[in-house]
């Protein structure tokens, strides 16, 4: 009964040993991933619009800048 | 839409409904020509390239017609919409909605919010790049975005962005058309993973399936579609593994009528819906109604006032229980283009 107590503790301590790196590299890539979505979401969220507006106001014929604001 | 019969029994992310406001569209313009008319001269025998079959609708749009007839944008309330041209591509538009927006609630009762908001958006529509762009009072953002990277593969990026954590969605898609074939790639949030491929197999008939994985619930589907299609009438029918079977029909009687019949099964919550549609395209307005199996009656007007004025009426009733009904009605007008 010790003995294969003691078998089995070496075996998840022998699996243990890879594991830490493996998943701490994928936890850092999740956690890095996570962080550039969130980020991303933020700027879009804040410049898609004022993006769509200067690539209007650079496309050809160019618009004047009363053109934006006016309502006719 | 083609994508939403599978997805109906897991929640996934939906595809943002478009913004801008419809623009009447004949039937004719939205089906295909039939390829046979030209050989027609011939006499009985039409001659089938096997070779040379038409590009097929893409699978979200296998009901397309069905769709405009039997899903106008109903509202209530009142909507205005403004658009402004400022170039050939670039063109702002101004939305103000005041009504009310009913919220779900588990009980049969219904429970209406007043609510009103203002919409700012922004296009800008190059042949080649569509970007899209409307942000809301409350800080809500949908953006659209359709891009040709090369003649045959097409990325589009739709997103709905708001203020409150984990309520965003967004959506990537890449498009790839060959010449009698479509197939499409789909990466969603919540780790959702889509695929579907569309095959013209005759010149009328085109046969297409697709499969979904959602990570978060690990849960997958498949579905399949076919659609047959003449020049008077369309006829879809889907099957999905989350148990939904959706039949439509759209018959175009005349230039200016179609009819469209829709019938849909859902197997999880044995629950059936017919519904029958009409849709009038006449020279000053579009007229669409429809009458349904849970009790809904609907119409919508889109009446052209003046070159660019369009007004807009949409009333629906709608059947709660044996004795309640829930009425709606709403009004609007659309400046621009």
């Amino acid at each position: 009964m010790a003995s294969k107590v003691s078998l089995k503790g070496k075996r998840k301590a022998g699996k243990g040993s890879k594991g830490p790196e493996e998943r701490s590299a994928c936890k850092c890539f999740k956690e890095w991933s996570t962080w550039a979505m969130k980020k991303a979401k933020v700027i879009t969220h804040y410049g898609f619009i004022p993006l769509i507006i200067i690539i209007g106001m650079n496309s050809e014929p160019k618009p004047q800048l009363y053109q934006l604001l006016s309502p006719v | 839409m083609g994508s939403s019969v599978s997805h109906a029994g897991a929640p996934p992310p939906s595809p943002a409904a478009a913004p801008t406001p419809p623009i009447p569209v004949g039937l004719a313009a939205a089906l295909p020509p039939n390829p046979e008319v030209q050989g027609d001269a011939k006499g009985v025998s039409e001659k089938v390239d096997w070779l040379n079959l038409p590009c097929p609708v893409a699978f979200e749009e296998i009901q397309r017609e069905a769709l405009m007839s039997l899903k106008p944008e109903l509202f209530e309330g009142l909507r205005f919409d403004f658009t402004k041209g400022i170039n050939q591509t670039f063109a702002l538009s101004h939305s103000v909605f005041m009504g009310s927006m009913e919220v779900p609630s588990q009980s049969s009762d219904i429970i209406k919010v007043p609510t009103a908001h203002y919409e700012f958006g922004a296009n800008f529509l190059d042949p080649k790049m569509m970007l899209i762009g409307r942000i809301l009072t409350d800080g809500r953002l949908n953006a659209r975005v359709k891009c040709d990277l090369t003649d045959n593969l097409t990325l589009k990026i739709n997103a709905q962005l708001t203020n409150e954590p984990h309520f965003s969605q967004g959506m990537f898609n890449f498009d790839y058309k060959g010449q009698d074939f479509r197939s499409q790639f789909q990466i969603g949030n919540n780790a959702f993973y889509g695929a579907n491929y569309i095959q013209s197999v005759s010149p009328r008939l085109s046969l297409g399936s697709e499969v979904f994985w959602l990570g978060h619930q690990r849960k997958s589907g498949i579905g399949f579609a076919a659609r047959y299609n003449t020049d008077k009438m369309v006829t879809t029918g889907q099957v999905a593994s989350t148990g939904i079977v959706a039949l439509s029909y759209v018959q175009k009687v005349s230039e200016k009528v179609s009819l469209a019949s829709e019938f849909m099964y859902n197997h999880m919550t044995r629950d059936v819906t017919s519904s029958f549609g009409y849709d009038y395209i006449l020279r000053q307005c579009r007229l669409r109604g429809k009458l349904d199996s849970n009790g809904v009656v609907a119409a919508f007007l889109e009446e052209r006032l003046n070159m660019g004025v369009n007004l807009l009426l949409s009333a629906e009733v709608r059947r709660i229980d044996h004795s309640k009904k829930d009425y709606k009605f709403g009004f609007g007008m659309t400046v621009g283009e």
